[in-house]
């Protein structure tokens, strides 16, 4: 059932605009069909979730059976063809008459109406410095021929100019153009070139932040989100001691609570006062601890080296949370090495246990300087206005500089993957000024 | 196993300072105690290991390939140098999938391994038992067996099998003294130098280990096909990533300690 089967129309038809106007109907309350009386009864005249087809109707064919059908390979032309050159296509005949008419998908062929300047013209409103005569004529003739598609004509242009400096030099023209011809500057106002000039320096910069956007690494990206994240935690705190402050309340604990929530893989709470010194502390004794085989696997008398280790990576990562043992992992990876050794022999289950140690270790560093700065910030942006010639300043700028290179993060290996991958991107994006060496040749060749 | 000097033998079990002493008492009594004394008394914090490879290498049957028949293969644990493993291993069962007959199967002597022929990959759960002066325990491995390669470029090959290896160690904790001499010039073997101290003597039974039937898998006519475990490499790995990050921690260290300086004066300041 469906809105027709409620207007009390027929199924078969399509209904039309009229049809569509809801008009009263007594037959609104008849029970459609293929929708049994009991079920009827419960849904009162309410819309049914599913649409119900009377499986009659399925099964009825469609009323093609008078017409014959049939499949041929026939010739056609097309009229968007200049040489009338005769191609062969199947054609479906109804009843033994072929279609008529052009080829269906000439209509498709479209061209661009290129407007060429007389040289009186040129002389008037087209002279730009950058451009002779004879390469705006080669440019108008190549646009022409190539129906606008600049990267084409940029490829085949015989001096090397970026696809920007084409596109920019034929929408001048032909704007200065338009607005030259037209008896008053009111009727092509609305014309699309001239209301929107081309601009050449944005676009390019468009390119630009497009490839490296394209380009971006998956581990840059994920910096970036946690760059924003942590403006958003500090923005918060912001908020919140500010609210805080406007209530009077000078000892405002939402701040710490915000970082421990954010941080619940951390063992300090990065907020206090405690030093670094005071947080080394654990894992010093794990290492200590976990430094020979568990008693649990000796009391064993034989076992796999790797028990051992998987034993002895759980222990070291039992502080860690479940965030935390994944983004160690996935260190790991990053740096080129087996998340699980593929020879465990014992020197290097003990070198791989150290390195996840001081992974951890890091991973701890790095929470505690982003929340640590987080919180310099804050201060310092609360504190800027009462006191400016706090040192804050200076000292923010030394840490930022120092922090940028090493979130650049480890590994030459993947700044080599990043250059490849722009490599591959430049390409997708239209073609960004090539060298002129790159070029010349291929022209050469074309020329040929 | 007889000993030539015992006072090489002296304090086998106390390395520290009361050697002496000890072997002064009980000197008169060594030569009736020593061969049920190697057999109980254990070395401790020493460890044996033996490096192992387990795995196997399926060949694709190619034109002779039927439906249920389309891969035969091979399963294995050998030693990781190809040394004779029967010097540990008294026997090695394999469990295969259910649908195989007689799915539990025994091999009594070197070199441990099994070949069938199926077409259906499954996980086969081998458990290794000991000599008895090695360990009364066994010891399980699981092994995911692997007949189709995993990129499918191109056909397979008759000629090119699909090896799946796993290096490991089997760790021999606290060994009997009989044990540690028995292999301690074994070339399969992993023997730690003894402590300071701990003296035993050099092994009798090397020898006998050469006279033995060949146990080994160095001329195994598999062997083309196995595949080498470089420990050197992947220290040289951990060792430039452990670098990485130490650098990064010192990095790291350097400004929390800068910014350390301050938040102290901002905190009181601020009053937090």
């Amino acid at each position: 059932m469906d809105a027709k089967d409620i207007l009390g129309l027929p199924k078969n038809s399509f209904p039309t605009a009229q049809e569509k106007k809801p008009r009263p109907s007594k037959d609104s309350q008849r029970k459609p069909d293929g929708v049994s009386r009991e079920v009827y009864a419960l849904i009162g005249g309410m819309a049914p979730l599913m649409p119900s087809i009377e499986v009659s109707h399925l099964k009825k064919r469609p009323n093609s059976e008078k017409e014959k059908i049939t499949w041929q390979w026939l010739p056609f032309t097309s009229s968007a063809r200049t040489d009338s050159l005769q191609l062969y296509h199947w054609v479906r005949v109804v009843n033994g008459v072929p279609p008529t008419g052009d080829y269906s998908f000439a209509k498709y062929n479209k061209s661009v109406d290129v407007l060429r300047y007389t040289d009186e013209e040129y002389e008037k409103h087209l002279i730009d410095p950058m451009w002779s005569k004879e390469e705006t004529d080669q440019l108008f003739d190549l646009c022409e021929r190539f129906d606008l598609r600049f990267i084409v004509i940029a490829d085949r242009f015989p001096s090397s100019r970026s696809v920007e400096e084409l596109k920019s030099r034929y929408y001048s023209v032909t704007r200065s153009l338009l607005i030259a011809r037209a008896p008053s500057a009111s009727d092509v106002s609305g014309h699309p070139l001239v209301k929107e000039p081309y601009n050449m320096v944005h676009e390019i910069e468009r390119k630009c932040a497009l490839s490296a956007v394209l380009s971006q690494t998956k581990q840059q990206e994920r910096r970036d989100a946690e760059i924003l994240a942590e403006a958003k935690r500090i923005m918060e705190s912001r908020m919140a001691s500010k609210s805080a402050e406007d209530a009077e309340m000078p000892l405002n604990p939402t701040g710490n609570e915000t970082e421990k929530a954010t941080a619940p893989a951390e063992s300090v709470s990065p907020s206090t006062n405690i030093h670094p010194s005071s947080s080394t502390a654990a894992p010093a004794t794990a290492t200590t601890e976990s430094a020979s085989t568990p008693a649990s696997l000796r009391m064993l008398r034989v076992y796999l080296r790797t028990h051992v280790l998987d034993q002895m990576v759980q222990a070291a990562s039992s502080t860690a949370g479940l965030r935390t043992i994944k983004r160690v992992d996935q260190t790991l990876q990053d740096l080129g090495v087996h998340v699980k050794p593929k020879v465990p022999t014992k020197a290097v289950c003990a070198e791989h246990l150290e390195l996840r140690k001081e992974i951890l270790t890091l991973l701890n560093l790095q929470k505690q300087l982003q929340n640590k700065e987080a919180e310099a910030s804050a201060n310092r942006d609360s504190s800027y206005a009462e006191a400016p010639s706090t040192p804050k300043r200076t000292y923010r700028g030394d840490v930022d500089r120092a922090f940028v290179p090493d979130s650049v993060g480890f590994g030459g290996e993947r700044v080599g993957k990043r250059d490849h991958k722009r490599k591959a991107s430049g390409r997708f994006i239209d073609a960004p000024p090539s060298p002129p060496q790159s070029k010349r040749p291929r022209k050469l060749k074309a020329s040929d | 196993m007889p000993h030539t000097s015992p006072k090489k033998h002296a304090g086998e079990q106390q390395p520290d300072g009361n050697a002496g002493q000890k072997s002064q008492r009980s000197k008169a009594a060594r030569v009736s105690d020593d061969a049920a004394d190697k057999k109980t008394r254990r070395l401790k914090d020493v460890e044996i290991s033996f490096p192992i490879v387990y795995g196997t290498i399926s060949f694709w049957l190619g034109k002779k390939a039927s439906e249920f028949n389309s891969h035969k293969w091979t399963v294995y644990v050998r030693s990781a140098t190809n040394e004779d493993l029967s010097v540990i291993i008294k026997r090695a069962v394999f469990q295969l999938h259910p649908s195989f007959n007689n799915p539990t199967r025994v091999v009594e002597s070197a070199p441990f391994e099994l070949s069938e022929s199926g077409w259906g990959e499954f996980e086969i759960a081998i458990t290794l038992f000991f000599h008895n002066d090695v360990c009364d325990k066994q010891l399980d491995l699981y092994h995911q067996l692997k007949l189709y390669p995993e990129d499918d470029n191109g056909p397979q090959s008759t000629k090119k099998p699909v090896v799946v290896e796993t290096y490991d160690e089997i760790v021999f904790s606290e060994p009997t003294e009989a044990f540690f001499l028995r292999v301690q010039n074994h070339p399969a073997a992993i023997v730690p130098r003894l402590p300071a101290g701990l003296n035993l003597l050099p092994p009798g039974p090397i020898e006998h280990v050469n006279e033995k039937k060949r146990g080994d898998t160095k001329d195994h006519p598999l062997s083309q096909w196995f595949m080498n475990f470089s420990e050197a490499d992947e220290l040289l790995k951990l060792a430039a990533a452990r670098q990485q990050v130490q650098a990064h921690i010192v990095k790291l260290r350097r400004q929390l300690s800068m910014i350390d300086g301050l938040p102290q004066q901002s905190k009181a300041a601020s009053g937090q």
